[in-house]
């Protein structure tokens, strides 16, 4: 694309057209940039049209926007074959002068076009920076200098903002060699002018403030976020160690950091964003004076002291605030390291401990207005934080953070003064209740996170205060209180004290309260019923010492009905529709309870329903998982108990299904498979004509591509091939099935799938109806050998052969392939058999094919003739070696198997296993216990037969170490080769 | 790059799950942040108080400071003197008048060429002798200072050769050993001009104070970050006779110096270190550190022996043998080192103690049975992080057993049930808590071996009692994605809820 008139006038008119409202110009302008966007010096041109003055300011902002995100794709494209369609990478020539460009323009450029341009540089940054773009710190730094020469402050901040973001990677990277070249080199360049900026800063701000009223807050506020970014580069800079030059420098560092946490300045702080600009810079410094304290504190010791006893007497401010979170949260991260450190006596003299409980810790852990507020607009986010631990910075969690950092070293101390903390609260809240509700919220607070976590997540233990009383007397009362929506908060509290501390309660004090907890599922506040929820779910999990479930089906089955319609009423509260800790507690309770059919009806309607209006619009994953489940496992408890309820699930079930499948609604597609398999495996034979229209989706091959669809598919194959081998059998299908093999086993990419399709067919038909197509089957196989040989794919046909062996036998094995071409058999053994025996994985596959591999030695005529003891002897080594060694001996790098099945529940291209309708993984093996055994007895027997031939067979061919193997193995088992 | 160059530490990369304690030697890393850990005797560079004729009795000052009015005053005096120039003497008085010579008013009244000339061959050796010095002060001070003895250097390294008496040439080697005590820039300048094999042959005779001055020009001409030099000094005929015979014999104040020049010959040089490790070397440092107690001479000869551990495979296969004499002593004397006062010490000795944990089997079982153990539990308990980082990899590596050639390490379950028993859980722990990623991902690793490695499903439960549950979780969202895997994958396993369980 060339710079000219021309591209100026379509450039300008398109980013125009973006920000039109109406739809159409606006996509046809979005698909012409995108168009444009491949060709050569596209970004180039663009990165010209943000310089150019004549241009309208709207315009060069969207224009900025968009080289942006056009070197986000395009700078380094992704090799990730599962992005969107691959980007042509900006070339060489163009980024050069990109590059050469980028620096001044954003320097000259209006702040929002700044702003935008600076994210575009620490993209380049990212690749290039330092060893593709030497020019880069040079030439921030001159003009760092020439800007601070005219003390301007936009673009002083521009360089720094710059630098900040290219520095950043070395607060997270491991310490290598060349990471540490690439910080040498910003040290030496850099650290220099940083400090320079950063004391000229200083004093124009001592000076401004200094003057007549405090200075000029229009002044000050670009000084305070200058100082700011010095401070987050020093942090970047100095995480991997102390760099010389900031220890030679640590006085003048040290000098202004303290400056800031102990001086006010009035002018600025009077107004709420002056405030909490001037906090950032302190919580800046905070974290930088931890991470000395934590990693240099040696050279740190001098300023400990008073750096201690600022940030104190500042928490002690701050904490009465019911903003500045940040730097509360920073700077009690700070003593919480002091307390840790060797410096911990700071904390010992007397009175301090209880100064900090008292002054600092529990006015943070207090509930505060943006709790409440959060509590009320955004459940999921309260909950997030407050029970799933993604509370880390929040100064609730940090201030419990403090508390336990200085007990590492004070625990009695600390211990008796909470222990007296928590009962002042208490007797606060019973003098006057409704006034002072929020004391019993922080006693309960301070219980639950002062706990230690245990296994399954979230139950506790606590030696803080004995649990059985402080749960009848504090506890109980709220959740046995009549009102489920009087003082929300403190429910939500007490509920989450008996999830916390549930393995603690017993059985009977439990059930008398699970009715209120059954009532709170009614509570208007989604907070209230969805910690009900989760306490249910949760209660329902916990196990005796011996492992078994604590609450059985007869505990719960008398309350199953009202529990039941209480949770799908508290699905129709407002927001709470996707509510997933409903949703997971009704999966919980159906898996639990005793289904007769009253309990079933009401369900199956209530989940059918709820599954009609997901699938208009899938957002939440988590929720519509639990739903499956609940689905699946409805149908499969329900159905076991009494299967002429099938055909009723089916009528419930089949409209919402079949939704899914002709909207092709793609996240629900693996999910329906599976039900259907579930559904067709409840069936009695012979199966409604309504499953044969989903069969002849099977025989679709656009099923079969896409891979999150694969496993699910198989499993519905092997549910019909089980239930109704004729319908397969009939119309030429097995043919279309064996199609949709020969697609997939052809492409590297989807072979694996056409094993598993090929698999469940071998596994489950009779020889006699396979037989005719083995040839053609063994011809696919052959050409794919022979033009895309890949290790994957010949384990994956060593694992068929041994299937085919242990299901048909091994004459019907040799047969069919000799069949194809004369003795062809015993070459695919010594050249790919052989060999690739050495590298299976898998628990399941290594006993199939070890079990498969010794019946053709002992069973096949083939082996047995003496002119192939060679091979008989290889074979053995093979076997042998796969036995003997552990994996990670025998098979170097493995690639991924199976088809990547993450376990993560988001589910754009991933299978989701539906726990709930699955079948236990079948081994074809089963009545085989012992592979190693098997296999020894085998050849013990075999030898038995001809006495003599097979010892000299194995001491020509098998290695040494595996011959050792061998012989301790048939002393493990008590068997000799003769 | 054939076996030359520093072997950057790379542990295994961790695959899904948690992967491996560090059971690899680490070396320390080539490339040097932080300030130099050396003690103002040995630093980089050095002003030359007394006078090279030894008459000029220059009064220093107690205090440090120079005063502005003394200062202007000396730098009046200096500008007349080179005027004058003959007497060199004068100017060389001025100059070590203070702690800061008035280096910049010489330089700008065009001090140098002066000096230069005078370092012309034919010149009398009292005026040669005088004009080093001067450049030496020179050279002692900032950098552009130091970089403008440019044009002296080609005379300088010429009067090193065996034809200049002996004071000249070792004036010149300590103005040399300035210059390359500035950086890697002027170093290489140095060695582009033939500077190296002199002054190692200064190293050769048995002259105290030239042999000194030579080392210590040495140590800072070898430093890298490139090993060419290094590896270019051992192979010049005779230092590693030296090098023996001086660490042998020598007063410890000269064995100081020579432990600097074998710590970078090393760390640096693949090479070198091989040829030390063949050598008498590790007896000698290992005789240093039972009987000196200067922390000065501690230092290198302690940080020598580390890096012959680290570099060189051969150092813990063939010399630290269990069983061999010289192993106990090793042990001995860095459990000395670990009691002792000084931090730097104890924490060198962790270092060296973790590469020979990283050894064999009967290794570990040598250190697991010695006096260290008890004092290093001590330490991970108590110490400043650095050295506890440090005593945590001992612990560490003495816990799992490589196997065979893939090097993937099994458990040695009866030290890890011992030391976890004896309490080292908890501090592992607190490293997972830490802002260092290394000692984070090394706490990680540990926890993993106890969670997968103790007994009757101990693990868990002991994790769990020491909090490590919370620990691990502040990972969930960390920006370091190993990190975050490890911790998030041990959480799941260990930890999991149980999911989908019905009856």
């Amino acid at each position: 694309m060339e710079w000219n008139p021309e591209t100026l006038q379509f450039l300008s008119q398109c980013f125009l057209h973006t920000l039109s409202p109406q739809p159409e110009p606006r996509r046809a302008a979005e698909s012409s940039l995108s168009e444009a966007a491949g060709r050569p010096n596209y970004g180039l041109a663009v990165l010209r049209l943000v310089a150019e003055p004549s241009v309208d300011e709207q315009i060069r902002q969207a224009a900025a926007v968009n080289f942006k995100n056009h070197l986000r794709t395009r700078w380094v494209p992704s090799n990730d074959p599962n992005d969107d369609p691959a980007f042509s990478p900006i070339l060489e020539p163009e980024k050069d002068q990109i590059k050469t460009l980028i620096v001044s323009l954003m320097l000259s450029a209006s702040p929002r076009i700044q702003s935008q341009l600076s994210e575009a540089l620490a993209v380049i940054g990212k690749h290039d920076f330092p060893k593709s773009w030497p020019t880069l710190l040079p030439e921030l730094v001159s003009n760092l200098q020439k800007a601070a020469q005219s003390a301007d402050y936009a673009s002083i901040n521009g360089i720094l903002g710059t630098a900040n973001s290219i520095f950043k990677k070395f607060r997270y990277q491991y310490k290598t060699n060349d990471l540490l070249l690439d910080l040498k080199y910003c040290l030496d360049n850099f650290a220099a002018p940083l400090l320079e900026i950063f004391l000229r800063t200083a004093s124009l701000i001592d000076s401004t403030a200094a003057s007549a009223g405090g200075g000029s807050p229009v002044t000050l506020r670009p000084l305070f976020e200058s100082q700011r970014l010095c401070c987050r580069i020093f942090y970047s800079l100095n995480f991997q160690e102390l760099p010389e030059f900031f220890e030679d420098h640590m006085r003048e560092w040290m000098g202004e950091f303290k400056k800031y946490l102990t001086t006010n300045y009035p002018s600025v702080e009077s107004s709420a964003d002056g405030l909490a600009l001037v906090d950032e810079l302190r919580a800046a410094v905070c974290e930088n004076i931890s991470l000395y304290m934590e990693k240099n504190e040696e050279e740190f010791q001098g300023y400990l002291n008073d750096f201690a006893s600022a940030v104190w007497s500042l928490l002690t401010t701050v904490s009465l605030s019911s903003s500045r979170d940040k730097l509360a949260v920073t700077a009690m991260k700070f003593l919480t390291t002091v307390s840790t450190s060797v410096h911990h006596t700071l904390f010992a003299n007397e009175g301090v401990i209880p100064q900090i409980c008292q002054s600092i810790v529990i006015p943070n852990v207090r509930l505060r207005d943006e709790d409440e507020e959060v509590f009320e607009m955004n459940y999921v986010e309260f909950i997030r934080r407050d029970m799933e631990g993604s509370d880390l910075d929040t100064r609730r969690r940090i201030a419990c953070e403090l508390l336990k950092g200085i007990a590492t070293n004070y625990k009695k101390q600390v211990m008796d003064i909470v222990s007296i903390q928590i009962q002042n609260l208490l007797s606060s809240f019973a003098a006057n209740p409704s006034a002072n509700w929020k004391d019993k919220d922080c006693a309960i607070y301070l219980v639950v996170s002062l706990a230690t976590k245990k296994a399954g997540g979230t139950s506790v233990s606590t030696d803080l205060v004995d649990v059985q009383n402080f749960f009848a007397s504090v506890i109980v009362p709220e959740l046995q209180s009549q009102d489920v929506n009087g003082f929300p908060m403190l429910k939500a509290g007490a509920i989450k004290f008996f999830t916390m501390f549930r393995g603690h309660i017993q059985k009977p004090v439990v059930f008398q309260l699970f009715p209120d907890l059954v009532r709170f599922l009614g509570a208007e506040s989604n907070v209230v019923h969805s910690y009900a929820a989760n306490c249910i779910e949760k209660l329902l999990l916990v196990k005796e010492e011996g492992g078994n479930a604590r609450y059985t089906s007869s505990d719960i089955t008398p309350y199953v009905l009202v529990l039941m319609n209480n949770l799908f009423t508290a699905l129709k509260f407002p927001e709470s529709e996707e509510n997933q800790y409903v949703m997971k507690c009704i999966m919980r309770v159906l898996g639990t309870a005793e289904i007769s059919s009253e309990i079933a009806a009401p369900c199956i309607g209530g989940l059918t329903s709820i599954l009609n209006e997901v699938c208009k619009n899938p957002k939440s994953p988590i929720f519509n998982h639990y739903l499956f489940e609940s689905v699946a496992i409805l149908i499969r408890k329900a159905c076991e108990r009494d299967a002429s309820l099938v055909s009723a699930f089916e009528a419930s079930l089949f409209p919402s299904l079949q939704t899914i499948l002709s909207n092709d609604v793609t996240e629900f597609l693996p999910y329906a498979f599976q039900l259907f398999a579930l559904l067709v495996e409840l069936n009695r034979p012979p199966i409604s004509p309504n499953y044969m229209q989903i069969f002849m989706l099977l025989l679709s091959p656009d099923s079969w591509k896409r891979s999150s669809n694969v496993p699910a598919l198989v499993r519905l194959l092997q549910a019909f091939l089980q239930k109704a081998p004729h319908e397969l059998n009939q119309e030429g299908r097995l043919s279309q099935v064996l199609g949709i093999f020969n697609m997939l086993v052809l492409s590297p990419s989807t072979d694996e799938q056409g094993f598993y399709v090929l698999n469940t067919v071998i596994e489950n038909l009779e020889f006699g109806v396979l037989s005719p197509y083995m040839s053609n089957i063994w011809n696919v196989l052959f050409r794919r050998l022979q033009d895309r040989r890949t290790v994957k794919f010949q384990k994956s046909l060593v694992i068929f052969m041994s299937l085919f062996l242990v299901k048909h036998g091994a004459t019907n094995l040799v047969n069919t392939m000799n069949a194809v071409q004369a003795n062809i058999f015993l070459v695919i053994l010594e050249q790919f058999w052989i060999p690739t025996l050495k590298l299976i994985t898998g628990k399941i596959e290594l006993k199939l094919t070890a079990v498969a591999s010794i019946r053709l030695l002992c069973e096949s005529p083939v082996l047995l003739d003496a002119s192939v003891a060679r091979l008989w002897g290889k074979m053995l080594d093979s076997i042998v070696t796969l036995i003997s060694r552990p994996e990670q001996e025998r098979v170097q790098e493995e690639t991924t198997e199976m088809p990547d099945i993450a376990e993560n529940v988001g589910y754009t291209a991933t299978f989701v296993k539906l726990y709930n309708a699955g079948k236990r993984e079948d081994d074809p093996l089963a009545d085989i216990q012992d592979p190693k055994q098997f296999i020894i007895a085998s050849l013990a027997t075999l030898s038995a037969r001809s006495p003599g031939r097979y010892p000299q067979i194995i001491t020509e061919n098998l290695e040494q170490a595996n011959q050792e193997a061998l012989h301790a193995l048939c002393s493990n088992y008590n068997c000799t080769i003769v | 790059m054939a076996d030359d160059s520093p072997a950057s530490h790379r542990r295994d990369p961790i695959k899904s799950s948690v992967g491996n304690v560090a059971a690899q030697r680490r070396r320390q890393n080539a490339v040097m942040v932080g300030k130099e850990r050396r003690e103002s005797l040995v630093r980089a560079k050095r002003l030359c108080r007394v006078g090279p004729s030894g008459e000029v009795d220059v009064p220093v000052e107690e205090n440090d400071m120079v005063t502005d009015e003394e200062e202007f005053l000396l730098e009046a005096q200096t500008s007349s003197a080179v005027e004058e120039l003959k007497s060199a003497i004068a100017y060389q008085r001025l100059l070590s008048k203070s702690e800061f010579p008035p280096v910049e008013a010489a330089l700008k009244a065009g001090a140098i060429p002066l000096l230069v000339q005078c370092l012309s061959f034919g010149s009398q050796d009292e005026q040669l002798l005088e004009a080093a010095w001067c450049l030496t002060n020179i050279a002692a001070g900032k950098p552009e200072e130091t970089k403008a003895l440019l044009p002296a250097l080609p005379l300088l390294i010429a009067h090193l050769g065996e034809k200049s008496s002996l004071p000249v040439a070792e004036q010149c080697a300590w103005a040399l050993g300035n210059v390359a005590g500035e950086g890697e820039e002027l170093r290489n300048v140095l060695l582009s001009q033939g500077a190296l094999p002199p002054l190692a042959r200064m190293m050769l005779p048995n002259k105290g104070s030239t042999v000194r001055t030579s080392a210590w020009a040495l140590s800072n001409l070898i430093k890298g970050p490139d090993p060419k030099a290094a590896t270019e000094l051992i192979k010049v005929d005779g230092v590693l006779d030296a090098i023996l015979r001086h660490l042998r014999k020598s007063d410890e104040e000269l064995a100081t110096e020579v432990a600097w020049v074998v710590v970078y010959l090393s760390a640096l040089s693949n090479y070198a270190t091989g040829v030390l490790v063949k050598s008498d070397v590790l007896h000698l440092l290992v005789e240093r550190l039972a009987t000196s107690n200067s922390l000065q001479l501690l230092i290198p000869v302690l940080r020598s022996l580390g890096n012959l551990v680290a570099g060189d495979s051969h150092t813990t296969s063939t010399v630290l043998v269990p069983g061999h004499e010289i192993t106990d002593g090793v042990i001995k004397v860095l459990v000395k080192c670990l009691k002792s006062e000084h931090r730097v010490l104890k924490k060198e000795a962790s270092w060296v103690l973790s590469n020979i944990a990283a050894g064999s089997v009967e290794h570990k079982q040598l250190i697991y049975s010695s006096e260290a153990v008890p004092l290093l539990l001590r330490l991970l308990s108590t110490a400043p992080f650095d050295i506890r980082k440090e005593v945590a990899y001992v612990l560490g590596n003495l816990c799992v057993a490589p196997t065979g050639h893939d090097g993937k390490p099994t458990l040695i379950q009866e030290h890890l049930v011992s030391l976890v028993q004896r309490g080292c859980l908890s501090g592992f722990i607190d490293l997972v808590r830490s802002a260092d990623i290394e000692a984070a991902r090394l706490g990680l690793q540990f926890m993993e071996l106890v969670l997968r490695g103790l007994p009757n499903g101990e693990g868990p439960k002991l994790v769990e009692r020491e909090d490590g549950i919370d620990a691990m979780e502040r990972y969930q969202f960390h920006e370091n994605e190993d990190l975050r895997n490890m911790a998030n994958g041990l959480v799941d396993k260990y930890f999991g809820e149980d999911y989908g369980v019905d009856e």
